[in-house]
């Protein structure tokens, strides 16, 4: 009896420590992994991840905004798209290097943020989400049309991305860990924001908006900051995706993108970071596996996920998990 | 431009207006009584159209497939409501919007997988071909059907909700859902009603649409947009305002295509920000 008790103290001991270091340990499988690429997997599994950490960027800003903000923004597509179309002009017709398309996007893309997010924080609820749409359908019919940059055929023809010191970018292996490089800052300043004073204020709008008015706080600038955050994220992205692709389309702005962000985050648990991370990594992997056998028509598959989650675990993934958890303790 | 031209682009501004009130007033209704943006009402005009196409290519008169199709629509309609909507009304309505975006996937991509992404053309009845002369101007007389068959339409919708007791338990309900729930009226039955009944009219509205353009698989979106669009330029949950809108919309993307051709979408999006920033609770408030 004695034994048993330990082993279950053991296990439990495993459990605590797997649970403590949980994200460790994904990094390190993910830094590992491409090593093993060639003998375990093929590269489909690399460009996979690429995709994966790329969505992932967009869905760290994102759950700034909707899962802390409480803003549910039905136009996401439209800063990721101005990213990806700023850095394949930029790449193109200034410069091939990969920091001369993200200083550009972050730069439009936060002057962009100022402008709609000014706009849009007006109002709240359905009405923000309607107006975010209405922007992003302007961007998708402005590039849908614009012959510069190949109206909707789309712009080809972009060169491989430098990143200075002697460094081939256009190589896989190295752009998936770059951008998994880039994944990890930006989890890290995320994690920082939402833990610090500026996060707690944001969820504190969330959940009572007049309240925290009335202890002082400049809710409609807290609104902007989050919204100003969640346009850099998507414009950093954007232009991985540009980088990554060597061609952008309107499709990059268009408003099923900007559904699937929201779906990403709702199934995968919004307000917790970590859960829009494994709702990117969902989406993706199922798209991937879906697509190539239903086409387009692995949507109505998603859809239905969608609709299940939203009735039986509208906290998605991440609170699936913890329910499971806490009922085996 | 010369009186001809205007003549026409005002009927045909009016045409499609008025078949969008079926969709924008249902919309609005919809969200008046039960407080639910319906963004997969777009998907169940489109799968009207679809079961309407399919019904009269199977030898089915076009005017009982006009009937037929908003039933088995409505039929449809019940079911989400029942099972789908139904336990999200106590939650927050950001939720009921995902719902019913997700169920627009599903229905998207049904028609999808049925029907094929080519555009398909719905046969109109014979008595409805051919031109007809309006005021020395030649107009389709189908598309004369339309604007006449949805302006008759939408007057017997406002009588039912204005002068029924069915409407004025609607009304109320669109003034405090409580109160009437406090009367004795069951009020998950008015919804479960409310939505099926939208439903339908949006089913019609696509069969006729369908006839006079075409149908294809991203039509759903445009309906809905264009729904949407009309309802918030016009106040959410007032069917003055969904009418108002959707002539609005009618008339801009008749004329926006003919002054400004090729950035006619945009004048649509336009009105809508523009409407949004200047009055967020749209033009008009009451019922």
């Amino acid at each position: 009896m004695a034994s048993g008790r330990v082993d279950q103290g053991s296990m439990m001991g495993w459990l605590a420590f797997l649970k403590k270091y949980s994200g460790w340990i994904v990094l390190v499988c993910l830094i590992l992994f491409p090593l093993s690429a060639g003998t375990l997997v093929s590269g489909f599994y690399i460009s996979l991840f690429i995709r994966i950490f790329i969505f992932g960027l967009v869905l760290l800003g994102f759950d700034i905004l909707m899962g802390y903000g409480g803003l549910a923004s039905f136009g996401h597509a439209m800063f990721f798209g101005t990213g990806a179309y700023v850095t394949a002009i930029l790449m193109k017709y200034v410069s091939p290097s990969i920091w001369v398309g993200m200083g550009g996007s972050i730069v439009a893309c936060a002057l962009g943020g100022l402008v709609i997010g000014y706009l849009c924080i007006r109002s709240r609820g359905l009405y923000f989400a309607f107006l975010t749409f209405a922007f992003s359908q302007f961007f998708f019919l402005f590039f849908n049309s614009w012959s510069f940059v190949g109206a909707a055929d789309g712009m080809a023809g972009i060169p491989k991305p430098t990143v200075g010191f002697g460094i081939d970018l256009g190589n896989r292996i190295v752009f998936y860990y770059f951008s998994l490089g880039m994944l990890v800052v930006g989890y890290g300043v995320a994690r920082h924001v939402v833990n610090s004073a500026f996060g707690r204020v944001l969820v504190g709008i969330r959940q009572n908006e007049e309240r925290i008015a009335f202890l002082g706080f400049n809710v409609q600038r807290c609104m902007l900051v989050a919204f100003l955050l969640s346009s850099i994220y998507g414009g950093v992205a954007g232009c991985l995706f540009a980088g990554y692709q060597s061609f952008v389309s309107p499709a990059v702005y268009h408003w099923g993108l900007s559904g699937e962000i929201m779906i990403m985050d709702l199934l995968g648990g919004m307000g917790t970071l970590i859960g829009p991370l494994i709702g990117t990594a969902f989406v993706i992997y199922l798209g991937d596996f879906l697509s190539s056998w239903m086409h387009e028509t692995w949507l109505m598959v998603l859809g239905a996920l969608y609709v299940i989650a939203i009735l039986f675990s509208p906290d998605g993934i991440m609170g699936l998990m913890k329910r499971i958890t806490h009922r085996g303790t | 431009m010369s009186f001809d031209l205007f003549l026409t682009n005002l009927l045909y501004g009016l045409t499609i207006g008025s078949a969008l009130i079926l969709i924008a007033s249902s919309l609005s209704i919809i969200f008046g009584v039960m407080g639910v943006v319906n963004f997969a009402h777009g998907s169940l005009s489109m799968l009207g159209a679809y079961l309407g196409y399919s019904l009269i290519l199977w030898k089915v008169n076009f005017w009982l497939a006009l009937v037929i199709s908003p039933l088995i629509v409505g039929g449809i309609a019940l079911a989400i409501e029942g099972f789908t909507l139904r336990p999200l009304y106590s939650k927050d309505p950001l939720l009921q919007f995902f719902l019913t975006y997700g169920l627009a996937m599903i229905i998207g991509n049904l028609v999808l997988y049925f029907w094929g992404a080519d555009p398909h053309g719905i046969d109109k009845p014979l008595s409805l071909q051919g031109p007809v002369s309006i005021a020395g101007i030649f107009y389709p007389k189908f598309r004369l059907f339309v604007f006449i068959f949805s302006a008759v339409l939408s007057i017997v919708l406002w009588l039912f909700i204005a002068r029924t007791t069915w409407g004025i338990i609607l009304r109320a309900g669109i003034h405090n859902r409580e109160l009437v729930g406090a009367f004795g009226i069951n009020m998950s039955t008015v919804y479960t009603f409310v939505f099926a009944l939208g439903s339908a009219l949006a089913a019609i509205a696509g069969v006729i649409l369908g006839a006079m353009r075409n149908i294809n698989p991203a039509m759903d979106l445009d309906l809905v947009v264009g729904g949407l669009i009309a309802v918030v330029i016009g106040g959410l949950g007032s069917f003055r305002g969904a009418v108002l809108g959707a002539l609005i919309i009618g008339l801009s993307e008749s004329f926006g295509a003919q002054l400004w051709p090729g950035f006619s979408k945009f004048s649509v999006y336009i009105v809508m920000v523009a409407i949004l920033l200047w009055r967020p609770e749209g033009l008009i408030k009451e019922v």
